[in-house]
């Protein structure tokens, strides 16, 4: 969050917001000394609910997606890191990104990083009718884990992962809810590891600026091999 | 004669305690829209959910109408073979199946036996307007201090959308 704040504040003129939410269940209790530490100008809510996980169908963290002046997505669900502190575990540079989010707030729908509508449209995917019943199962676990039953969430939660295997965030809330190799009987660290070769995160699709002789940046290229 | 009188003013203090949590043993959770309601036992023998039309209205906020099952512009008729497995008649109280009218509007239903918890999502459709229109999907969030954010009060923005978590 340190890196977030100071990255708004020298796009903050630009007429650029971060609305930053936290996905926990805990609430203020968890999520809260993490905002209080990084004290941002930008605008930091907490989502118990996990509501923004299911309203926009993401399944990871940290995940952006950038919005214009009309309220329109122009880049939807993308892995987000400010800075290189995790990029031993997935190997992300966080430098193209934040380039393209500087010359967003700069240009706006102009810049190359902000995406045609049908390549918005091209890049999201209804969502399936597993993933809305797994939304409802997650959900009704945690209410049941707000109202003090946690044993009782398990089975909903349980049910939530199998419906959408590849989301994290479902995975990650219930194990950090309890202890994951008794009920679960497994582990963050385990599933990594059994990704092998797969990325952890879904690859971003950026355009390369420096690339074109003409030294304008190029339009971005879809990537048709995997959509 | 005092005692008597302190009997009975026992007997409906004791009453008086055991009527809530008898109801709230029994009594059913619904969850609609991020909404959580307690309603009444269920009068209907049924592995559907059935509740008075006066409940739906305090659930989901619809209302069961000559046009249809309503709620603001909103409204779904309902088909005239579904009638029947969506409204029943009971002495003076009209019941409506609220599983049937999910499964109708395509929305999905989570369901926990022992706690009769009933979790509503979001309609499919509704879940998926955005893939066209690409308007970003509002919602509204406290802040660490309770005070409530949407969205859209940053129309006119360009606005970085950010989920992490401390987990």
């Amino acid at each position: 969050m340190p890196g977030w704040q100071k990255l708004f504040h020298e796009l903050k003129a630009n007429n650029f917001e971060i609305v930053s939410v936290a996905q926990d269940t805990g609430g203020v209790k968890d999520a809260g000394p993490w905002i209080k530490a990084a004290n941002p100008e930008f605008t930091a809510l907490i989502d118990q609910k996990q509501q923004v996980t299911m309203l926009y169908d993401m399944v990871n963290v940290p995940t952006a997606v950038w919005i214009n002046e009309q309220g329109k997505i122009v880049r939807p669900n993308e892995v987000a890191y400010v800075d290189n502190r995790y990029t031993y575990m997935h190997h992300i540079d966080a430098a193209p990104y934040v380039a393209g989010i500087r010359d967003w707030a700069e240009h706006g729908d102009k810049s190359p990083f902000a995406l045609s509508e049908d390549e918005v449209r091209r890049r999201l995917t209804p969502e399936t009718a597993d993933h809305s019943q797994a939304a409802s199962e997650f959900g009704l676990g945690e209410y049941l884990y707000a109202s003090g039953f946690g044993p009782d969430a398990i089975p909903h939660f349980k049910e939530a992962q199998r419906l959408s295997p590849d989301n994290w965030n479902y995975k990650r809330q219930a194990w950090a809810l309890s202890d994951a190799e008794r009920d679960y009987g497994t582990s963050f660290m385990k599933e990594v590891v059994k990704l092998k070769d797969k990325p952890y995160y879904t690859p971003r699709q950026l355009p390369d600026l420096k690339k074109p002789d003409d030294g304008k940046p190029s339009p971005p290229e879809p990537d048709k091999k995997n959509p | 004669m005092l005692s008597g009188k302190l009997l009975v003013f026992a007997l409906v203090w004791l009453a008086a305690m055991v009527v809530p949590n008898r109801a709230s043993s029994s009594g059913r959770v619904v969850i609609y829209d991020g909404v959580t309601t307690q309603v009444a036992p269920a009068a209907i023998e049924s592995p559907d959910l059935w509740i008075t039309t006066q409940e739906l209205t305090q659930a989901t906020r619809f209302e069961v109408k000559p046009q249809g099952v309503c709620r603001d512009e909103l409204c779904f008729p309902i088909p005239k073979n579904r009638k029947e497995v969506m409204l029943r008649q009971k002495a003076s109280v009209t019941w409506f199946n609220l599983s049937e009218f999910a499964r109708m509007l395509r929305q999905p239903v989570a369901f926990d036996e022992k706690h009769s918890t009933w979790f509503f999502g979001a309609r499919q459709a509704a879940q998926n307007s955005f893939v066209d229109t690409l308007e970003a999907p509002n919602f509204t969030l406290p802040d660490i201090n309770g005070t409530m954010h949407s969205l859209s009060d940053f129309r006119g923005k360009k606005v970085l959308l950010l989920t992490w978590a401390s987990w």
